[in-house]
């Protein structure tokens, strides 16, 4: 409610940086606090269940943390391993942030990405004799191609028969997972019997950065030693790029602009003529592909270079991955520096628990308490209590609607009514369950 | 090849019993999730809430020396998830979807973090045969042919979930109780106005979420498992929620999907020697999930106020 003065009309605007570090911290503070108060809950949780007076709890916790920050960032080493981390994290993280932007929840991210890693594995395992310069961009290909199918159908689900993404990306989720259990098992299962495909061929694999840069730039340039301990590989630049392509859909496109209107009020978008159908498929066709792509470059840029049954629906990326979202705000930058955090906290975790001894799981449960405290609106809950304290001692509360009413988030998607033609739904079911509720109730009363 | 198999199997009393024993399990969260999205809170955190009761009902029956404290300890601990769930949805208007995923993720966490503290990685002991939840006999009528061993062969949780089915199914639709539940789920403000506490309705809701799917938790690991393994639920919550939505939100419902999802389970095992894969048979229950949704057999509508935080003075 400041209300700007005559001074400050007269100051000189601030400049450029200024401005972007304002809005930066601005825009930072809420996934900032959640990520605080995050880890000082599981500092409790450490010191709740380590041994020794409350000083050695203290004392372990940390150390446990210092353990847990070094093991992802500390060394050259260790950062390559969080990087190979956060590349999945980064595509999938987009996957999801693009179809928030739409209003829709994208929970189907591990699914996509199961489809897509199944598809590039089936490219590089079928045409083995191919050549590299071929097979590797068939392969990425396949597997947007794959994400975006099986995202896109959630949209079609969606769009014409009023399906809700929530569950039936649940439902794909699961779906993908069985099928591609099934494939590695039978059809595309190693000699040797185990439940894992064959590796891919040699010339189907993404080199790592530090031996792609010797074996080109390092050849005039000074080169990296120990070049084969830096294990992350091209395909985090194929992240970046990704990040590039959804600031430029989100910001810089007619359909960017759709997109955001839909999510924000789907109302005005149909009114202002915005094709909501044609739109809802093709952003979670979008979605799909990112996830897609993340589960090509996972198979085809580490070590063993093959698909592992059950490994799709143990991995929990495709679930970090609306932390990563939600925690970036769904911009481009946010969802890098959100990945980056994710991919590290898993890194750090297993140097932890290596070190540390405080079990590397520690982290999962850090990374709920971070979906809890972004999703859970404690600080406009907490004002608004305020609020309605102060207020109620001055007089009686003429619009406690339009206070109560300052929903944040209003762009997430609900359960319910979401989709566009629900309206009808909800005012069917109203005056039904009103009669019900005020007519039947000293009926049920009186027969009890 | 197939058929031959599949005919041999039907009509095995093993193959019912299996069905059957994997359809309570179902059914007890997926009740879970039928009372609490009918009171209007998404819940898709029946996964987490379950794999916490079957750690938390081992640990305690390990610790205790007694059954009766580690299945009320695995209730317990799946009802406290539960109300992690309606603190952070109910009062601070999280949304309620991630909400879900956060305690799915920190069950699997917690378990997982405790165990390892608890044992250094070794994993725990199975437990004995008295603290095991017995298999219920009943006399003769076990002797029934077929019948018998389908029916009156079964752990006692099978007939505590038919009871609860049977008092969630009265609950819901004859009682005053279960129309104030329905009202708050469709219209709470109509609900308010007509002077239910919407509030105190969604948290009894969601917290007897936790309490059912911690009671499946339990059955699963010291009834069907005997030992608590790390992620031992492995999407049977994912299941269950599907169970609920196949059976449209009401308890008889969720009840039949949870039927034909438990033969599907038991049939993939048994149907391997015909050649047939097991995990295309397990994507059985999410394909017919998706087909009711897209509305081939039926549109398929939650409660109307499913999912939306309710503030008093809004509309």
């Amino acid at each position: 409610m400041a209300l700007p003065t005559a001074s400050s009309d007269e100051r000189k605007p601030p400049s450029p940086l200024i401005t972007w570090v304002r809005k930066f911290l601005q825009a930072a503070g809420r996934p900032l606090f959640a990520v605080i108060l995050a880890m000082v809950l599981g500092m409790i949780v450490i010191m709740m269940t380590s041994p020794g007076s409350i000083f050695d709890r203290f004392n372990n916790a940390l150390f446990a943390y210092s353990t847990l920050f070094t093991g992802a960032f500390g060394n050259g080493q260790n950062l390559s391993f969080t990087l190979v981390n956060v590349t999945p994290l980064i595509l999938t993280g987009l996957s999801v942030a693009i179809a928030f932007r739409a209003g829709l929840f994208n929970i189907g991210a591990a699914g996509q990405l199961a489809v897509g890693g199944m598809t590039a594995g089936i490219i590089g395992f079928t045409f083995t004799s191919w050549p590299g310069w071929l097979l590797i961009p068939s392969m990425l290909i396949g597997s947007i191609l794959a994400g975006a199918i099986w995202g896109g159908i959630v949209g079609i689900l969606k769009a014409w028969r009023g399906a809700h993404e929530v569950v039936t990306t649940i439902m794909l989720n699961w779906i993908a997972f069985y099928v591609t259990d099934y494939l590695i098992d039978g059809p595309y299962q190693t000699k040797h019997g185990a439940d894992q495909t064959d590796a891919l061929p040699a010339q189907a694999t993404l080199p790592h950065i530090a031996s792609f840069y010797n074996s080109t730039l390092g050849t005039f340039l000074p080169k990296i030693v120990n070049a084969t301990q830096y294990l992350v590989d091209v395909g985090f630049f194929f992240a970046l790029a990704a990040l590039i392509v959804y600031w430029f859909i989100v910001s810089r496109t007619t359909f960017g602009y759709e997109i955001r209107v839909i999510g924000q009020n789907l109302k005005a978008a149909k009114y202002a003529g915005i094709p909501i159908k044609r739109n809802m498929f093709l952003v979670m066709a979008i979605a799909g592909g990112f996830s897609g792509l993340a589960g090509a470059l996972q198979l085809m840029g580490q070590a063993p270079y093959q698909l592992i049954a059950t490994a799709f629906s143990i991995q929990t990326t495709g679930f970090d991955a609306i932390g990563v979202a939600l925690l970036g705000r769904m911009t481009a930058v946010g969802v890098l520096l959100g990945a980056l955090l994710f991919g590290g906290l898993r890194e750090g975790g297993t140097i932890m628990q290596l070190n540390a001894n405080i079990p590397g799981d520690l982290v999962y449960i850090i990374q709920a308490l971070v979906l809890f405290s972004i999703a859970a609106e404690f600080l406009p809950v907490l004002q608004r209590t305020i609020t309605r304290f102060s207020s109620r001692s001055r007089k009686p509360m003429l619009i406690p609607a339009t206070i109560g009413g300052t929903m944040e988030v209003t762009n997430l998607p609900t359960y319910a009514n979401t989709d566009e033609d629900s309206g009808a739904a909800h005012n069917g079911a109203e005056p039904l369950n009103t009669a019900n509720t005020v007519d039947s109730e000293p009926d049920a009363a009186s027969s009890d | 090849m197939f058929l031959q198999v599949l005919f041999r199997v039907l009509p095995s009393s093993d193959l019912w019993q299996a069905s059957l024993q994997f359809a309570a399990l179902l059914l007890l969260p997926a009740l879970g999730g039928v009372i609490s999205e009918r009171s209007g809170v998404v819940n898709i955190a029946m996964e987490g809430m379950m794999l916490t009761g079957a750690y938390a009902g081992v640990i305690i029956a390990l610790f205790t020396h007694s059954l009766l404290i580690g299945v009320l300890g695995a209730m317990i601990c799946g009802g406290l998830m539960a109300l992690v769930h309606a603190i952070i949805s109910i009062n601070f208007h999280a949304d309620q979807i991630v909400s879900g995923i956060a305690i799915n993720i920190a069950a699997l966490g917690l378990t997982n973090f405790l165990l390892f503290v608890q044992t250094g990685g070794q994993g725990i002991p199975s437990l004995s045969d008295a603290l095991r939840l017995p298999i219920l006999s009943f006399g003769p009528l076990t002797n029934i042919p077929f019948l018998g061993a389908v029916l009156f062969h079964q752990n006692v949780v099978f007939y505590l979930a038919i009871l609860i089915l049977l008092g969630i199914h009265f609950l819901l639709f004859r009682t005053n109780i279960g129309l104030r539940i329905r009202a708050v789920g469709e219209h709470p403000h109509a609900a308010d106005t007509a002077g239910v506490n919407v509030h105190l309705v969604r948290y009894s809701c969601v917290v007897s979420s936790g309490l059912l799917s911690g009671l499946a938790g339990a059955y699963l690991s010291m009834g069907i498992a005997g030992i608590f393994n790390s992620n031992m639920t492995a999407g049977i919550g994912f299941i269950a929620l599907a169970a609920m939505i196949f059976g449209k939100w009401s308890p008889w419902g969720t009840a039949g999907a949870c039927l034909v999802f438990g033969l599907g389970e038991a049939l993939s095992t048994r149907l391997q020697d015909s050649g047939f894969s097991p995990n295309l048979l397990a994507t059985l229950p999410y394909l017919l999930t998706l087909i009711a949704l897209v509305g081939l057999v039926g549109r398929t509508t939650p409660p109307a106020a499913d999912g939306v935080p309710y503030e008093p003075g809004t509309e």
